[in-house]
């Protein structure tokens, strides 16, 4: 019932006959002044204008004014918004995001604000409620995305320039959740409800597929019956948050687990957080996640009653393998010290410095060693259920951070589903939205915590690394891997604005009660949902989120001349039934071969099974060395490979911002760029076929041939021959007027000859403004 | 570097592909032969032994010996191993005491070795690789000579430089008296030449050796005139610009031993400036290094700092930076370049044939590259026999270096960074270097083209573009995307330089990447793709058209539908 004045908007653009229509009924909608009319299209409802500076000039490039472009600068309750006449220089490409403009940065966004004032030489980082005492000649926006923006106010009024600076410092620094600018938003929209548009539920996206949520039971149920897991039930012991606060109201345990002693237990776990189930193995092993018990005298007798109830849930009766995750990993601090460095490292430090000692600095920053940390543990435990086929309880303190990167990299291995589009939304939602996350600490919104850490951007890393190693096995980009991190700074999408499903609830109730909202039935208020990406993109734009070596589900395939078609059984995943194992195509033993009526290999396999640390070992190097002697079942397990040669570096992430590192019509872009037109193509011959095969009427062909899933489409503008002129490296992203480091001198040119010691003087260095 | 040890159903050994080309070729591989041979190849010995695999361990086999290679196969099934090294590839033999015998057939290899299976080999291919380079037409196609340039045919007997190709192009305005003059100038008589035009600007890359400036700082004015009359060939006003690939100290250094470099005093009219860019034995040491830090195990625990180390990327990217300097000057500088080391066969050759890739889109196809390699590497006399060591003893000899494969692997690193601007693959480069030790065939042997010629080489043995070009499709890049007249530079940085995984480390089955490449797989399954729905269609509508007569006029008939995708391609 809480539709947005914002889809109205792309609904009105969509469905009116003109832009300018569209436009004029959201302006009656919104009441806009007209002072703001320019940037119109940029605010939206709740979204004040706090202070404003003209004459502004913004640095494009970090060795020449001569691209700088004037404008003016905004500072909302929402974003830094600066307006400019000014084309775009230096750039033949940018996608758009529907609710920032590209000289935009959401407050949400800012890491640190440095004013500057060059004639007194005095700089000072703007905290919130700070006075500057000079006028500043320079504001530099250091960004968590990586990039560094920089205005300069030579020709700007001093005292105006000075209020935007510190408006910025302020309402990028809020004293509390409630200010967050979503807060703003979502109470203007229910308080008018006049602005409530169709009532469509703001879940899991507008078009076609919906993102399961995990905040019902419904979800839950269905995720039991995907897996199999039938042993395994939802449980709303928690409903209300009467249990704990921050676990969701509902959740899975295992089915000879009462409610009664699940309250009972309860107590004895941090936080009340008692075991949570994640995921089924179609063999039947479960994938659980509890925190720690601190009850010291109860300790042993919970945990064995919890491991007794997880393993008469196993079909086999299985023993529980345990996995203690403050042991085997790398802890919060460590990684936010890692990322630090590589923020460092990547973009705060001069390219040519960093050139002759790169690779010993990036080591250094140990990112990468943690990457592989995760990637081979979890890979550990994928081994336990898959060829042990026991259980796993992956075990933290509060079983809130790195279970959250374990539980989500095991299940993207082991199930293909994980690896769609949709299925990767619920598996956020589901092992870190709803497992209680602490994305508004981790993220660090508020920016007064020193809880920050970039798990969650961990976990996508770690999923780029598959993405790289197997490029076929996924339904996403990596475009739209570092898009759904960006995603994670915008302050309006509920998604990952709190620390636990509870806060929502909690915080929205109060805050609609000071503004006298009527909830009714709702439990606090409804936030934007970022799985809803019509909010952020065209429906063209977000086909860069494709990947279009994808091999779907029913997507077909040749072998060897031959065409087959990857459909998986019904049985397998898909259905509520336990079906064949994906494993067993990849000739590793699976829970077929497993049960003993059947085969005998049981006898000879199962003294293996449980035995001593050194023997297991040894079957493990061994299963993973058959593992990847054989050719990859892209619906079936995948694991990585974790030699120093393997784990990269994720250019496109880390590179974007960075123009010397900005490969001019290069990079992997191309190639995935003539790989989704060969995709397109096929994929409307295959329609065409379809059509043609099922004698339909020739009319409805068009339409149909005109859906694509491909950005770059082979009957497109932009099928010319070669490569198109705007693809870079950093493709879609660019790096122009996102990096503006201090004082480097240097030609356009220089970025090719970066490390050139003997870089020559004759070409006329610009002066540095 | 030498072993190679897979499983079978992955046999990825050196030879992998050439010998698999044999088997479908239906040419040997006879029933009752334990080892594949090819035509021309006999046996020599064999023997029981056991390999010492670096990954499995001890392994039972039977090693058996050609002319050609070694070839060793387990005696146990699971998993079968396979050994396959051509003799030229074997680096070096140590004689170790104990558990094996191979230490005792070891000096035997080496001296048959010596006697080139490239002369023995008896292959048939369709296409003729010695055909592949022909100066005079490869400079028409840059279009020369024209009226600044000529074609000279004063080195046709090796008479002026014996490390030169027969056919020259050099300034129109300068007489072949001249350039006999210039040669008394130059380390070897190796004279500047034009290596390239661009087609648009008239900038030439030129190529030559170090000036004999010695101690006393000598000058020579035919060759202070000729610098200038290349620089006005090209109507320029600014100075013409020298690359100097060498680090400054070792130009200076050069003084000593009789070279030196352009001074400016007597070159007022050009600008000099180093590419820092260090000899054939920092590069030697530099490989030996990487492979000690690959093999036999890969130092996992500082991968990256331990890669630092070896410096072979920091080398790797000199060159890349030193080459895009020069492809710069020429293109966006307008600017002609002459380019040299010391006798200009290893860097010098480098950095013109990297800036002609760089610039010209004809040397990005299959055999654009072999004309660039015949023409830079092979015909200006590059010693291929000296830095390989082709039938060479002394191990320990100065003179090997990995120039050449310094070359492929920037050219493999610019294929990184420009997925679709090469119609070859990695395949093709790893071929180029297996052959380029294998002694299968004749390209790669002796020093010179004059050296070539005398041993009859393209008469009495096979070129290495013949088994290349009968069998295109094997090496052609599918992401491949014919583009003219676009320069491409790379970005010479650290951030972007990688390791040739599937070259230095592929026959570490735990580290080598998937073969093939999934990427260039998953297209290479949708192209097949797309051709059978093209076949399916256009039977379809066979079918239908005869059914249904004169009523497809609606504008989304299949019919159209075809011919519009197959426009694209």
């Amino acid at each position: 019932m809480n539709r947005c004045v914002l889809i109205n908007y792309f609904m009105l653009t969509l469905f009116c006959s003109t832009k300018e229509q569209a436009r004029s009924e959201l302006i009656q909608t919104l009441n806009i002044s007209m002072e703001l009319q320019c940037s119109l299209k940029k605010v939206y409802a709740g979204e004040i204008v706090v202070n404003e500076v003209n004459f502004v000039r913004k640095c494009i490039a970090t060795d020449t004014s001569q691209y700088d472009l004037w404008g003016k600068l905004l500072c909302t309750n929402f974003k830094i918004s600066f307006i400019t006449d000014d084309p775009m220089p230096l750039q033949k490409f940018h996608y758009k995001n529907l609710l920032l403009g590209e000289h935009d940065v959401p407050l949400t966004c800012i890491e640190q604000i440095v004013t500057v004032n060059d004639t007194k030489r005095k700089q000072k980082v703007l905290g919130p409620n700070q006075k500057l005492k000079f006028n500043p000649t320079e504001l530099i926006i250091y960004c968590k995305d990586f990039r560094i923006v920089r205005f300069r106010f030579d020709e700007a009024g001093p005292e105006s320039a000075k209020k935007v600076c510190l408006a910025i410092a302020h309402y990028s620094q809020p004293t509390d959740l409630q200010l967050l600018f979503a807060f703003e938003y979502v109470g203007e929209i229910y308080h008018n409800p006049a602005k409530k548009v169709n009532g469509i539920d703001p879940g899991g996206g507008a078009s076609g597929q919906q993102t399961p949520l995990f905040e019902t039971y419904s979800d839950w149920d269905r995720e039991i019956k995907r897996t199999g897991a039938s042993e395994w039930r939802v449980c709303s012991v928690n409903e209300g948050y009467m249990i704990s606060t921050c676990l969701p109201e509902y959740f899975v345990v295992p089915s000879s687990l009462a409610d009664q002693d699940l309250k009972l237990y309860s107590y004895s776990f941090i936080g009340r957080r008692m075991p949570l189930w994640s995921w089924n193995h179609p063999n039947g092993s479960a994938l659980v996640r509890m925190a720690n018990i601190k009850d010291v005298l109860q300790q042993r007798r919970i945990d064995q009653r919890i491991c007794n109830a997880i393993t008469r849930s196993h079909p086999l009766r299985s023993d529980v393998y345990k996995s203690d995750l403050d042991k085997c990993l790398p802890n919060i601090q460590e990684i936010q010290a890692a990322h630090n460095k590589l923020k460092q490292l990547c973009v705060d430090d001069p390219f040519d410095e960093t050139e002759e000692k790169w690779l010993s600095s990036l080591e250094n920053t140990r990112w990468l060693e943690y990457i592989r940390a995760f990637l081979k543990h979890s890979a550990e435990l994928v081994y336990m259920m898959e060829c042990k086929h026991v259980s796993v309880v992956l075990q933290e303190e509060e079983g809130r951070d790195l279970s959250c990167l374990a539980a989500s990299l095991i299940q993207v291995m082991l199930d293909p589903y994980f690896r769609t589009i949709v299925g990767f939304q619920s598996l956020i939602q589901k092992e870190w939205v709803m497992a209680g996350y602490q994305f508004l600490d981790r993220c660090n919104h508020l920016k007064r915590s020193d809880k920050e850490s970039p798990l969650f951007l961990m976990f996508l890393d770690c999923v780029w690394q598959l993405l790289e190693q197997y490029p076929a096995a996924f339904e996403f980009s990596e475009v739209y891997l570092t898009i759904l991190y960006d995603s994670a700074r915008i302050s309006l999408f509920g998604t990952f604005l709190f620390n636990c499903p509870h806060q929502r609830v909690k915080e929205s109730t109060e805050f609609a009660i000071s503004k006298n909202i009527q909830l009714g039935d709702e439990k606090g208020l409804r936030f934007p949902c970022v799985w809803d990406w019509s909010l952020q993109f065209t429906s063209r734009d977000r086909l860069l989120f494709h990947n279009p070596l994808y091999v779907g589900k029913s997507t077909p395939s040749v072998h060897n001349g031959a065409l087959r078609t990857f459909k998986r059984s019904k049985k397998n995943y898909s259905s509520t039934l336990r079906g064949v194992p994906p494993a067993l195509k990849n000739g590793i033993i699976g829970d077929q071969e497993f049960l003993p009526r059947r085969n005998s290999l049981i006898l000879k396999l199962k003294p293996e099974f449980f035995h001593s640390a050194e023997g297991q070992s040894h079957s493990m190097e061994q299963y993973f060395r058959d593992w990847f002697a054989k050719p990859v079942d892209l619906h079936g397990v995948i694991l990585p490979h974790l030699s120093g040669t393997q784990i990269k570096l994720w250019k496109l992430c880390y590179f974007r911002w960075v123009p010397e590192a900005q490969i001019n019509h290069g990079g992997s872009i191309t190639a995935f760029h003539r790989a989704s037109l060969l995709a397109d193509e096929v994929d409307m011959l295959n329609r065409s076929l379809r059509q043609y095969k099922s004698n339909s009427s020739l009319q409805g062909h068009c339409s149909e041939l005109d859906q694509s899933r491909m950005y770059f489409r082979a009957n497109g503008l932009n099928d010319t021959s070669g490569t198109p002129d705007f693809l870079s490296s950093s493709f879609p992203f660019s790096p122009v007027g996102n990096l503006c480091r201090w004082s480097i001198l240097g030609t356009p040119l220089s970025k090719f000859l970066s490390g050139a010691k003997i870089w020559l003087s004759t070409e006329t260095l610009a002066n540095e403004d | 570097m030498a072993s190679s040890s897979t499983p079978k159903y992955n046999s990825n050994s050196l030879e992998n592909s050439s010998s698999k080309q044999t088997l479908k070729d239906g040419t040997n591989w006879e029933q009752n032969e334990e080892i594949p041979r090819l035509p021309g190849e006999t046996r020599v010995t064999d023997k029981d032994v056991i390999y010492m695999c670096p990954f499995n361990g001890p392994v039972k086999g039977r090693v058996y010996i050609t002319n050609y290679r070694l070839y060793l196969r387990s005696v146990e099934n699971d998993p079968v191993v396979i050994l396959n090294v051509p003799l030229g590839v074997i680096s070096r033999i140590e004689k170790m005491g104990g558990a094996s015998s191979r230490g005792e057939n070891s000096y035997g290899l080496d001296i048959t070795c010596k006697l080139f299976f490239a002369f023995v080999n008896e292959e048939k291919f369709s296409e003729n690789g010695w055909m592949v380079y022909n100066p005079m037409s490869e400079y028409r196609r840059q279009g020369l000579p024209n009226d600044r340039w000529r074609v000279t045919f004063i080195n046709e007997h090796y008479g002026l430089c014996d490390t030169y190709p027969s056919l020259l192009v050099v300034p129109y305005n300068a007489t072949d008296d001249d350039l006999k003059k210039v040669a008394a100038f130059r380390s070897r008589n190796r004279i500047p030449v034009l290596s390239w035009i661009h087609p648009e600007t008239q900038a030439v890359i030129m190529r030559c050796s170090q000036p004999l400036v010695g101690m006393s700082g000598k000058r020579n004015k035919d060759d202070e005139r000729y610098l200038d009359i290349i620089r006005e060939a090209n109507g320029q006003i600014s100075k013409l610009t020298i690359y100097d690939a060498r680090p400054n100290v070792n130009a200076v250094a050069n003084k000593a031993t009789g070279g030196g470099y352009e001074g400016e005093d007597a070159y007022p009219n050009a600008e000099l400036s180093f590419l820092d860019i260090h000899n054939i034995h920092v590069m030697r040491e530099s490989l030996k290094k990487l492979k000690d830090i690959v093999y036999p195990n890969v130092e996992e625990s500082h991968w990256l700092s331990s890669l630092e180390s070896t410096h072979w990327l920091e080398h790797i990217k000199l060159v890349l930076t030193g080459a895009i300097q020069v492809a710069d000057k020429v293109s966006s500088g307008r600017s002609s370049v002459l380019v040299h080391c010391s006798d200009g066969w290893d860097r010098t050759a480098q950095l013109t044939s990297l800036a002609m890739l760089m610039l010209d889109s004809y040397y990005r196809t299959i055999q654009g590259f072999e004309v660039l390699v015949q023409k830079e590497w092979l015909s200006f006399g590059h010693k291929f026999a000296s830095r390989i060591g082709h039938g060479d003893k002394n191990h320990a000899d100065a003179d090997r270096s990995p120039i050449f494969l310094q070359f492929i692997d920037c050219v493999w690193q610019m294929s990184k960074q420009f997925p679709t601007a090469f119609e070859f693959n990695e395949q093709f480069l790893i071929t180029i270097l297996d052959h380029l030790y294998s002694c299968r065939f004749g390209t790669f042997l002796y020093n010179s083209e004059f050296l070539r010629e005398k041993e009859k080489v393209t008469e009495k043995t096979l070129s290495l573009w013949s088994l290349i070009n009968s069998e295109k499709s094997k090496y052609t890049n599918p992401f491949y995307s014919k583009e003219l007249n676009r320069a491409l530079y790379p970005v010479a940085s650290m951030r972007h330089l990688e390791l040739w995984v599937n070259y230095y480390i592929r026959w570490n089955p735990r580290i080598r990447q998937q073969q093939p490449n999934p990427v260039e797989q998953r297209y290479m399954e949708l192209l097949a793709l797309r051709d059978d729905y093209i076949r399916r269609l256009e039977e379809l509508q066979i079918t239908n058209n005869s059914k249904i007569s004169n009523s497809s006029a609606s504008s989304s008939s299949p019919s159209q539908m075809v011919s519009q995708v197959q426009t694209h391609f």
